[in-house]
């Protein structure tokens, strides 16, 4: 086991808003060493909540929290020349730049492409931005909720009459994210894969819209597929082998793919919605193509059955058969669940500054051969700013005093 | 410097359905060669569609296939054979199929000291429930994510797609990139045990640290923001567009300033200068009078005017796209987001492109999904080298399907 973990010895400077924050959080979690690069004062998302014990204060963001684990901060005026100063020197002994500025903004700033490049030549240089660098909405102005709009996914969330509704977790911002850093390793894998050594760093156009376009399986595709425009249907997925019931306890989540004979026996067996399932037994529903084109009769009767059932009860006989049914859970429910906890998927991270250590969700992934760790909790505001102007830049005592008195750090 | 970022890059790929495939695509998309192994007797997917088209053309576009039984011990051996000469393999069935099958990581490492093993299982390899059968659907149930995203009777109301599928694929993406980078630097192969459902836990965000740290109960948000206050902040019914009236428009309104600009753009009506609309915290607190007075607004004017209008304030707006808008937006089209292909049969379509521009080694889709088997030829006789004679053994025995 490497422990330092597969990006040790990485450096990436991460100056992105709440937009890429996860980008290089991802990247951190994975050993390399990431500075998150704060206005003074502190990044935005400080502001945002939930906080900790609902009081409100920049270093007590758990909506920061969450996206900033493994991050040391240094915070910067990058608007003041003095400040691009700095970041250029910091860009010369840096592996990745990550950032979610306007497109323009870094140039203005004395921060573009073309700088930075000639400064370190193997810099990559990720650029996340709601519609991308260049065409007509390239200076549009965006959130998530904009952003589900624009890619097609919000459209096909709800109910047939009623207004779409809002997908849950930033999934603009995640899908994002994630693209960026599996972007920012293809270049970082280019740039290596010489055996002379390291080649060239380059330029990474991220659009949050494309990138959430390619997160929804259907609307796109099935438009250019058969010229279906795909609207929403409650919660019948798109494929049509999946939908939400009501039973006794709460709502679980209905699925005829999978062994039919089963789920036809155990629905039978029960004899709870006899009537209903008679006309189920006929050998057409065998027929896969047949359970999706009469999908809304057959959970119509699949609704009937299951009422009487609890969630647990269900879904764990169901799983018993191989059938893959799924209770629908409140989220609370992930921190009893036996699986993750047998995995060890949660992490106890310690907060010394509050004197308490607290559970944060854990890997998406567990490398059995350099793992995905916690090594530090999120900085507070300007943490490591010392550390690394002081200790790594070399600036003196003096020269720190004087860039504070300008408001540069 | 390659001409693309993955060249070189051999991935032998037992995935299906969606996550599994979602993952080798974005790798294939970036130039790795991807060769998937799959029954040749039914195609358990032509449910979801085409194979060169709609999703199925997207999940397999830039791959290669080959229809190998992996029941018959020629065909087994046909697959260790393919792995020797693979840098990852990668799957995303439960923990006993490729321990079945002689295909788990301690056994491919036999082969291939250095091999990556990729294996994206429903709900991982170890733990009590490792066996679970799953799809992305039910895993957004049991994640939380379904009750969550609720209309505002409380009634469960998606999800129309499947973002655990997308979730999955994504980390199972950058999974083989990091173990690949870990590899050129310390010469080390290594096995990944990727739980779709801990993929998938782990992008429900703030929210899990809301209910470890704060022990509250999570509700769900609605247009409550997830990130900056926003109001107004809804979805609102535009203006029918001839018999079409699904057509909403999205606004998001933080700060004060976009207050000001939103109030202008929308010509000042009076109510904009009403005491309870003032500041941010009131407008939060009267967000129902507030929405009333904005979807009156929004009901007169076409989405796409008011989009432009909002945005040229510097307000952020956008239309729910549907499908053909997607098709029909002119700044994808000025991007060249959507990729024209030519079907074998003269034919054309277009696929979703790739939404990563890499300056100097850019993605691309090259080739369209090919169909089960279509690459029989190439794998077993250019890769492996068999002739003729001894492919047409394999088919006649059943080990291949030719």
């Amino acid at each position: 086991m490497n422990e330092r973990g597969a990006l040790a010895g990485l450096r990436v400077l991460d100056l992105t808003d709440l937009k890429g924050h996860l980008c290089a959080r991802l990247l951190a979690d994975m050993g390399a060493d990431v500075i998150k690069v704060e206005p003074p004062g502190g990044d935005s998302a400080r502001r945002v909540g939930p906080f900790v014990d609902d009081r409100p204060h920049r270093n007590r963001s758990l909506f920061f929290w969450f996206y900033n684990l493994n991050k040391r901060s240094l915070t910067l005026d990058l608007g003041h020349p003095q400040g691009a100063a700095i970041l250029r020197r910091l860009a010369e002994g840096a592996d990745v730049v990550v950032e979610s500025f306007k497109p323009g903004e870094m140039a203005r700033m004395g921060l573009g492409w073309d700088v930075l490049h000639a400064l370190n030549p193997a810099l990559v240089l990720c650029s996340i931005a709601p519609f991308g660098q260049s065409g007509q909405y390239s200076g549009y102005e965006a959130d998530d909720s904009v952003l589900t709009a624009m890619s097609g996914m919000l459209y096909v969330n709800g109910f047939p009459d009623a207004a779409p509704v809002r997908p849950l977790g930033l999934q603009a911002y995640h899908s994002a994210s994630y693209y960026g850093a599996i972007a920012t390793m293809c270049a970082l894998l280019a740039r290596d894969s010489s055996d002379e050594g390291q080649g060239e760093g380059q330029w990474i156009d991220l659009s949050m819209q494309e990138a959430t376009a390619s997160a929804v399986e259907h609307v796109a595709a099935n438009y250019f597929g058969t010229g279906e425009i795909e609207r929403r249907r409650g919660t019948l997925h798109w494929s049509r082998f999946f939908r939400v019931a009501r039973c006794r306890d709460g709502y679980v989540m209905h699925c005829t793919l999978g062994d039919w004979t089963s789920l036809l026996e155990w629905v039978n067996g029960d004899g709870k919605a006899r009537n209903l399932t008679t006309d189920l037994t006929a050998p057409e529903w065998e027929d896969v193509a047949k359970r999706r084109a009469d999908a809304e009769h057959l959970f119509d009767v699949l609704d009937e059955w299951v009422k009487d059932y609890s969630r647990d009860e269900l879904l764990e006989r169901a799983q018993l058969l191989r059938l893959p049914y799924a209770s629908v859970r409140d989220p609370e429910a992930l921190f009893d669940d036996e699986q993750l906890l047998a995995r060890g998927y949660f992490h106890e991270v310690e907060h010394p500054e509050l004197g308490r250590t607290f559970r944060y969700p854990g890997a998406p992934y567990l490398f059995t051969g350099s793992p995905w760790r916690v090594t530090r909790r999120p900085p507070l505001v300007g943490e490591h700013s010392g550390e690394i102007l002081g200790g790594e830049l070399g600036m003196s005592a003096q020269e720190l005093a004087a860039l504070a008195a300008e408001g540069v750090i | 410097m390659a001409r693309m970022a993955l060249e070189g890059v051999r991935i032998l790929d037992f995935t299906w359905v969606v996550a599994g495939p979602v993952a080798t695509r974005i790798l294939a998309d970036q130039g790795a060669e991807v060769i998937k192994i799959e029954r040749g007797d039914e195609n358990t997917m032509s449910v979801l569609g085409p194979r060169r088209t709609g999703l199925q053309g997207e999940l397999h576009r830039n791959k290669r296939s080959a229809a190998i039984n992996m029941t018959k011990p020629r065909g087994l051996e046909l697959a260790r054979r393919l792995a020797a000469m693979s840098d990852l393999v990668m799957d995303n069935f439960s923990a006993r199929v490729m321990r079945m099958w002689g295909m788990d990581y301690a056994s491919l490492a036999n082969i291939k000291p250095d091999i990556i093993s990729i294996s994206m299982s429903g709900l991982g390899h170890t733990g009590p429930r490792c066996n679970y059968v799953s799809y992305g659907p039910t895993l957004h149930g049991l994640a939380g994510f379904t009750r969550m995203m609720a209309d505002s009777r409380g009634e469960p109301a998606g999800y129309g797609y499947s973002y655990a599928d997308m979730a999955g694929g994504y980390s199972g993406a950058l999974a083989a990139l990091i173990a690949l980078w870990h590899r050129k630097r310390t010469g080390r192969g290594q096995f990944v045990d990727l739980s779709q459902f801990e993929a998938l836990a782990s992008l429900a965000g703030p929210a899990l640290l809301d209910i470890s740290v704060n022990g509250r109960t999570q509700e769900p948000p609605g247009w409550r923001s997830q990130e900056a206050l926003a109001a107004p902040h809804g979805a609102y019914r535009g203006h029918p567009r001839g018999d079409d009236d699904d057509r909403w428009i999205v606004i998001a309104v933080r700060s004060q300033a976009e207050w000001e600009r939103f109030s202008r753009a929308i010509g000042n009506p009076p109510w904009v200068t009403d005491p309870k609309f003032r500041t941010l915290y009131l407008r939060m607190r009267n967000r129902e009078q507030l929405d009333a007075h904005v979807a009156r607004w929004a009901a007169t004017v076409d989405a796409d005017a008011a989009m432009t209008l909002l945005q040229r304030a510097g307000v952020a707006a956008g239309v729910a796209l549907n499908g053909a808008d997607l098709a029909a937006d002119p700044h994808l089209a000025e991007r060249g987001f959507f990729a024209p292909v030519k079907l074998p049969d003269n034919s054309s379509t277009r696929l979703t492109g790739v939404p990563m521009r890499l300056s100097a080694t850019p993605g691309s889709v090259r080739t369209v999904a090919p169909e089960v088997g279509e690459d029989n030829d190439y794998i077993l006789g250019e890769l492996l080298g068999l002739g003729r004679a001894e492919r047409a053994e394999l088919v006649a025995e059943g080990a291949v399907w030719g």
